[in-house]
């Protein structure tokens, strides 16, 4: 028993507690302390919860099916805005002979989602090096926060400063261009770096980068190194040990870094206004079109379409990777 | 606010004091929301007023506070808030500072107490620009939303043909809106909206991302071109909409267009980083784009200038003696001291004759008459912002209002539009 306690890892996270050997004993001590019980301690969630994101929720689903009248709404159950999101020009159109073109809306859907997976691909190809580095690489605990840290600076600011910072960067006039004609690698300065998809894309994998370091980061830390050491015993190539021991015990960092992203993402729009010059439009910025021009039954029902595939996404995530089990 | 005022006074460098101001605004704002929540009734309440930056700063609220003798509390939002907040929440508020093109939602919502004119001071001597369309007889009234077409209203508040005893707003602020260049990069004189499009500009250009504002300047641009003769602009039709985001989108892939803002600051730091030679903008930027040392014209295009006119409205919850304080509000507005505060900052009023008595002569000369600054002139928050010398492009009040070929509108195929010009965005 003693040799065991010696041998536990000391993460950066600690041992994790052992599961009490019998459970319910625990519990019937803690109800005999005294206290709240259960649903007392959740009440306060709850109710916060259900004022402030279910009614909110319920009335959006609501209002999707409202007719706007320009000046007010109609209470009432119409289909039509769901009809108009789904189909632009009616079910046949003449002139280019297609059936059932998509309609604009599918469309930024779909360009949300382009980008969005664009941009989590990037941010995990760029950013599990990082978090590897800093849990593995790194072994003075001292230095692991340091960096750590240091990477979490950009937090420190603004959302909108950080997107902003960039203007100067890859302008007309900016910093990259200026390098660039100062070595003779091109002759005029080149547009492609701000208000384009390159811009657009650099800047969001440098925004929401920390939300996957993080998370990977802490689970990579998480992993016993005696884990490691046995394996290195056994004769298994450092290749091996990544791709049997590493990276499976990392998945669940990754998929909770590939959430936090992907959510955020999808909801989306400043960036592209100011980066990308609002040459794209994002499902958030369709809403905020409508609802400047109170249309609240179409801007619900793009709402509602974005929470759909919001969750579909987060669905998709969670089957690859059982955080639970992993956890 | 008086606190507010004094630190006002030392900012310095940094923030320009205009944005500052905002930022004050803003947090007095807030300020007033949670302040609001819990207020038990005195009898005593500040006469709650919302609206845009424009008319919308603590120094002319404050100022009217002090001038009426009663507390007056502005909230400055952002136009999809104040949109909402005027449609949805007319008990949040006394006074709606609004625009006219946004007036086919307001007046038939009802949500806004019937103006009489009766209890307007100055109502005679407000110019006819908004009561007839005419400025000056040899005027253009204009297409789409001007305010003489959604200024008259019934004693229930139907829209009427005028003139009529009631209004929907009292007319307050106004400007005239045109494209912005830089004349070092357009290589000379823009003289038509058609430069808009001019494929010399390629890649060097901006417009304005508000789908209602920058279809018309893409419009005026469109028309100007020879691409299409619109019919009413203020009012398109689902054809006319079709051909013209086509145009815009056609040209968009031929990598037209630079970017698209949507804030103030954007448009000036477009122009000042050089990233455009050519964009819509709003009057005050340009002032702010020259501050920074870089070139910038107004146009003065032959087809004429995009208007647009603000107003004062009573929410229909107001009464007693709340509805005496708000007609004493409106009657401040027009009474001069207002209006030459929005003067230095490019605007104009509807009533001009109190404005000239608050303003210096040579303030007068040059943001009325257009004539060349005979002193430097200070902004309201009196920094230096006019060098002696300059001339205000467009010539004078009188000129350029009397050359407006369309007014902001809100069209009948708002939504279509909304539409067409997400597809524009998207493709």
């Amino acid at each position: 028993m003693e040799e065991r306690e010696v041998s536990l890892h000391r993460g950066l996270i600690g041992a994790q507690p052992e599961p009490a050997a019998n459970g319910q004993r625990v519990n019937r001590q803690a109800s005999r302390e005294g206290g709240f019980s259960t649903g007392w301690l959740i009440a306060p969630s709850v109710a916060w919860m259900l004022l402030f994101l279910v009614i909110p929720l319920i009335s959006i689903f609501v209002f999707s099916f409202w007719t706007s009248t320009g000046y007010g709404l109609e209470p009432g159950f119409n289909l039509q805005n769901y009809g108009d999101y789904f189909v632009s020009k009616g079910f046949f159109d003449p002139e280019s002979r297609r059936f059932l073109s998509p309609s604009v809306f599918i469309k930024t859907l779909g360009t949300t989602f382009r980008f969005t997976f664009e941009v989590m691909l990037l941010c995990l190809l760029i950013g599990y090096p990082i978090a590897y580095f800093l849990a593995m690489r790194v072994k003075s605990f001292k230095w692991q926060m340091a960096l750590f840290l240091l990477c979490m600076v950009p937090f420190w600011t603004s959302y909108l400063i950080r997107a902003v910072a960039w203007l100067p960067m890859l302008g007309r006039r900016g910093l990259l261009n200026s390098m660039l004609l100062a070595l003779d690698i091109i002759d005029k300065p080149t547009r492609v770096l701000l208000y384009s998809e390159f811009g657009y894309t650099t800047a969001l994998v440098q925004i929401y980068i920390v939300l996957c370091v993080g998370p990977i980061f802490f689970s990579l830390a998480k992993i016993d190194a005696d884990i490691i050491e046995a394996a290195k015993d056994m004769g298994a190539t450092a290749f091996q040990i990544f791709r049997e021991i590493i990276f499976p015990l990392s998945l669940p960092g990754v998929a909770i870094g590939m959430i936090f992203i992907f959510v955020m993402l999808m909801g989306e729009f400043a960036t592209a206004v100011v980066v990308y010059g609002g040459k794209t439009s994002t499902v958030g910025t369709v809403i905020l079109n409508y609802y400047a021009i109170a249309n609240y039954p179409f801007a619900a029902v793009n709402a509602i379409m974005l929470m759909l595939a919001m969750m579909a996404g987060v669905i998709i995530i969670l089957r690859l990777v059982n955080i639970r089990k992993e956890l | 606010m008086a606190d507010k005022v004094k630190i006002e006074g030392v900012t310095k460098s940094g923030v320009s004091r205009r944005q500052f101001m905002g930022t004050t605004a803003k947090a007095v704002a807030a300020g007033t929301v949670v302040a609001g929540f819990p207020y038990i009734s005195t009898g005593n309440e500040p006469l709650r007023t919302i609206g845009l930056g424009v008319s919308i700063i603590n120094d002319i609220q404050a100022q009217a506070s002090k001038d009426l003798g009663f507390e007056v509390r502005g909230q400055a939002l952002g136009y999809g808030a104040m949109f909402g907040k005027m449609l949805n929440q007319n008990d949040q508020y006394d006074i709606a500072e609004g625009y006219y093109n946004d007036f086919d939602v307001f007046i038939p919502a009802k949500v806004w107490h019937p103006t009489d004119t009766k209890r307007v001071k100055e109502w005679d001597s407000i110019s006819d620009l908004s009561k007839t369309g005419r400025l000056t007889p040899d005027s253009n009234p204009g297409d789409g939303d001007a305010p003489f077409r959604k200024l008259w209203i019934n004693e229930s508040g139907d829209l009427v043909d005028g003139p009529s005893r009631y209004v929907s707003a009292v007319p307050t602020w106004h400007n005239a809106d045109t494209l912005g260049y830089n004349p070092e990069e357009t290589g000379g004189k823009l003289e038509s909206w058609a430069s808009l499009f001019d494929d010399k500009f390629r890649g060097r250009v901006a417009l304005l991302n508000v789908p209602q504002i920058g279809v018309m300047d893409a419009a005026m641009g469109a028309e100007a071109g020879g691409l299409i003769k619109f019919k009413d602009k203020g009012d398109m039709t689902r054809q006319e909409i079709d051909v013209l985001i086509d145009f815009l989108i056609q040209k968009k892939r031929d990598g037209h267009f630079r970017a698209f803002w949507e804030t103030f600051g954007q448009s000036v730091n477009l122009m000042v980083s050089g990233e455009v030679a050519v964009e819509s903008m709003w009057s005050p930027a340009v002032t702010a784009i020259r501050s920074e040392g870089v070139p910038c014209i107004y146009a003065d295009l032959k087809e004429g200038y995009r208007g647009w006119h603000g107003g004062l409205s009573i929410s229909n919850k107001v009464s007693g003696k709340r509805l005496d304080q708000a007609y004493e509000y409106i009657n401040w507005w027009l009474d001069g001291w207002a209006g030459a505060f929005v003067a230095r900052q490019g605007y104009y009023m509807s009533q001009t004759d109190n404005v000239k008595k608050h303003l210096s002569p040579e303030e007068w000369d040059y943001w009325y008459m257009g004539k060349p600054a005979a002193k430097e002139l200070m902004d309201p928050f009196g920094n230096p912002l006019v060098p002696k010398g300059e001339v205000r492009d467009g010539g004078s009040y009188w000129d350029r209002f009397k050359k407006i070929a369309v007014w902001n509108s809100l069209m009948k195929e708002n939504d279509y539009l909304v539409k067409r010009w997400t597809e524009f965005l998207t493709a």
